[in-house]
């Protein structure tokens, strides 16, 4: 039996998790290549047109693997933690999947609770009885990939080299896709800026940062990129924020403009990201945000010119 | 205290009888309008959904009219309906407006500070004693069921009545006469009077006339500025529309959530198609299209706001379910820039299409 694994969404935290248990397994497994124009293409082609850039992008790799392997992991993510949701669109990924995408081999639709290693054991156990290993293997080979993965140093943190430090923030499936993104983390080590992201951040960093809240917030990207966002800001441990943005976000739509508001005047880059977006705008955009931070630097003094 | 809240359909009379009951003083915002859209769209993120943004309009025109304290409803995810009470504080304070919210939310979500309360700061400003609140509560849920039960017969009766528009005509009355009356149990009297005389509208039972449900997002079904009156639409062009998700059916649903008994049949309609709960109301209009298919109905209009995130997931799944029991489904996606020729237009093609599925074929 061959494991399709496609290269979007949570695929960017999970994949070494994954992989290593598939090994563990011997399962074979093919990986999607990396976002490309024909997959972009064929996602766009497929999903239903309100779902936003990345959803679209899954759609793609889906359909990329459908006629490549004998089952594909389409995760239906229910919580990453206890008490938080993530996107609703996760819970019902598989269904827009199956309803979108024609002659489509078997796709894992049980859900998934990532706050329970219990249940997040039981879905490893149907993937593993799917390919007819013993319960014993399974459990150690779980083991072992859990205890992998808990080793494996997540989040990008550049940490000398660079004349600036910009916080680079977004759901993981937008900063770790470079063909979604155009490339960011390069475009911005070109212009000499060195990159960090949420997942650098201690988590009491992040959970002092989003204390003053009123409302509780239920989303476990939402309090990822504002508490790491709002905590670097204000502790002025960057010199300033490029958030990427999918359009028709949902989440993002509320995060930003808690941020704007909590960051007051610190400079923020928002780049909206969709089906199309053109380089060029985005190499402007990206340029001129740098040289204000540059000038900004180099006066020292954060008076404008007319007051 | 000055008292204000956003407007959802119908649900301000409720609302007016309600706090009328209680002595509080209120402000009804005006009818939502194209002024109150362009205000709230004017301050909120560009890519919030609708119903955030006309609720922003309503909240500043009260608060043009003095109105200091507004009143919300609130839940926990995962749709971004959570998130408004964070939100619009903040950015009513920016905007300049000194205003406290009170929020009608689990306790443990909240953390309570000078501009935000739970509902007990309500039951505190006024003079009654608690069985009488309680009474002036249940009288609100009664009036507020009263009216979803003439709008639902209302827009049933469109495709049977034989004085054309009478239903119509009569719903409107209703609305206007209860809205004038300031004693809580004179509305009620009114309400309970036009629900005879809806119940008592001469149809003819021969007629056969279209039956469609308009299923979707609750705020832009219910909300009558949202959708562009698209049930008085469908009234003028006589054919029969129901929906299922109303305030009476929102609070039920509550309830029921908290010991875990709701949406039985939404369970049972959507098991082929979405089994699990998917935020918002995605689960329900997936069932409530099966649901309009086993009741014979001849097709159904979804309608959600842009950017919907649980809608979307529904939306996908929609076109399998039409093609699986040949029933036609339409999706119409509201925002401010909706036009209202364009809107009408596909509307009634839709309808055109119904007709001709209905009559027998002439070669």
């Amino acid at each position: 039996m061959i494991v399709g694994l496609p290269k979007g969404l949570y695929y960017y935290k999970y994949h070494k998790f994954i992989e290593k248990f598939l090994d563990n397994l011997h399962i074979s497994y093919l990986t999607s290549p990396n976002t490309n124009k024909n997959i972009l293409n064929e996602g766009i082609r497929t999903c239903v047109d309100e779902a936003c850039l990345p959803i679209k992008i899954f759609h793609g790799h889906v359909s990329y693997l459908r006629d490549k392997c004998d089952l594909i992991l389409t995760p239906r993510i229910m919580k990453a933690s206890d008490g938080e949701y993530i996107c609703p669109k996760f819970c019902g990924l598989p269904e827009m999947i199956i309803n979108s995408i024609p002659e489509l081999t078997t796709i894992t639709s049980s859900p998934l609770y990532l706050n329970d290693k219990k249940k997040i054991y039981k879905w490893c156990e149907k993937v593993g009885k799917l390919a007819g290993k013993t319960p014993s293997l399974i459990k150690e080979s779980f083991e072992d990939a859990l205890k992998y993965h808990a080793n494996e140093k997540q989040g990008l943190d550049d940490e000398k080299g660079f004349s600036l430090k910009i916080a680079l923030l977004g759901h993981l499936y937008t900063v770790y896709d470079n063909h979604l993104n155009m490339d960011v983390i390069n475009k911005l080590h070109a212009l000499d800026a060195g990159v960090i992201t949420e997942e650098c951040v201690k988590m009491i960093h992040i959970k002092s940062a989003i204390e003053n809240l009123v409302k509780k917030p239920f989303w476990s990207n939402m309090i990822g990129t504002l508490g790491s966002g709002v905590h670097l800001a204000q502790n002025n441990l960057v010199d300033g924020i490029v958030f990427l943005s999918s359009f028709q976000c949902g989440i993002d739509s509320v995060s930003i403009d808690i941020m704007k508001d909590m960051i007051e005047d610190f400079p923020m880059l928002v780049l909206k990201l969709d089906e199309h977006s053109g380089q060029a705008g985005m190499d402007t955009r990206l340029e001129a945000f740098i040289d204000m931070l540059k000038r900004r630097k180099l006066i020292d003094l954060d008076i404008s010119t007319h007051g | 205290m000055i008292l204000t809240f956003p407007h959802m359909g119908n649900l301000y009379l409720a609302g007016k009888i309600l706090l009328d009951a209680l002595k509080i003083e209120y402000i009804i915002p005006p009818l939502s309008n194209k002024k109150s859209l362009e205000i709230g769209s004017s301050i909120s993120p560009e890519e919030m959904c609708l119903p955030f943004k006309i609720m922003m309009g309503n909240y500043i025109q009260s608060i043009q009219q003095g109105a200091d304290t507004i009143l919300l409803v609130s839940s926990c995810g995962p749709c971004r309906f959570g998130e408004y009470s964070e939100l619009q504080m903040r950015l009513l304070k920016k905007a300049g407006y000194s205003v406290k919210f009170i929020l009608a939310d689990l306790p443990d979500q909240l953390k309570s500070n000078d501009h935000i309360c739970g509902l007990d700061a309500l039951f505190n400003e006024t003079s009654l004693s608690k069985p009488q609140i309680t009474k002036a509560v249940l009288r609100g849920i009664r009036a507020m069921n009263i009216i979803d039960h003439l709008e639902s017969k209302a827009h049933l009766y469109a495709g049977y009545e034989i004085n054309r528009g009478e239903s119509k005509k009569l719903l409107k009355n209703a609305l206007s006469t209860a809205y004038s009356i300031d004693d809580p149990h004179g509305a009620l009297a009114i309400l309970n009077e036009y629900k005879t005389k809806m119940n008592h509208i001469q149809i003819d039972n021969n007629k056969s006339p279209l039956k469609i449900a308009i299923i979707g997002e609750i705020y832009t079904v219910i909300d009558s500025f949202s959708n562009l009156n698209i049930e008085e639409k469908l009234m003028d062009y006589g054919v029969s529309s129901s929906r299922k998700l109303t305030p009476s059916w929102w609070i039920k649903d509550s309830l029921l959530k908290l010991i875990k008994l709701n949406g039985i049949d939404v369970k049972r309609f959507s098991k082929d198609y979405l089994s699990y709960w998917v935020g918002g109301h995605g689960r329900e209009c997936v069932a409530e299209a099966v649901m309009a298919h086993e009741e014979k109905y001849h097709g159904a209009i979804q309608i959600f706001p842009v950017g919907c995130m649980p809608e979307v997931v529904s939306k996908s799944i929609l076109p399998s379910i039409s093609r699986d029991k040949d029933f036609p489904i339409m999706s119409l996606v509201v925002d401010e820039m909706t036009g209202e020729a364009g809107y009408t237009t596909r509307i009634e093609a839709f309808l055109d299409l119904l007709e001709r599925r209905n009559a027998s074929c002439t070669i």
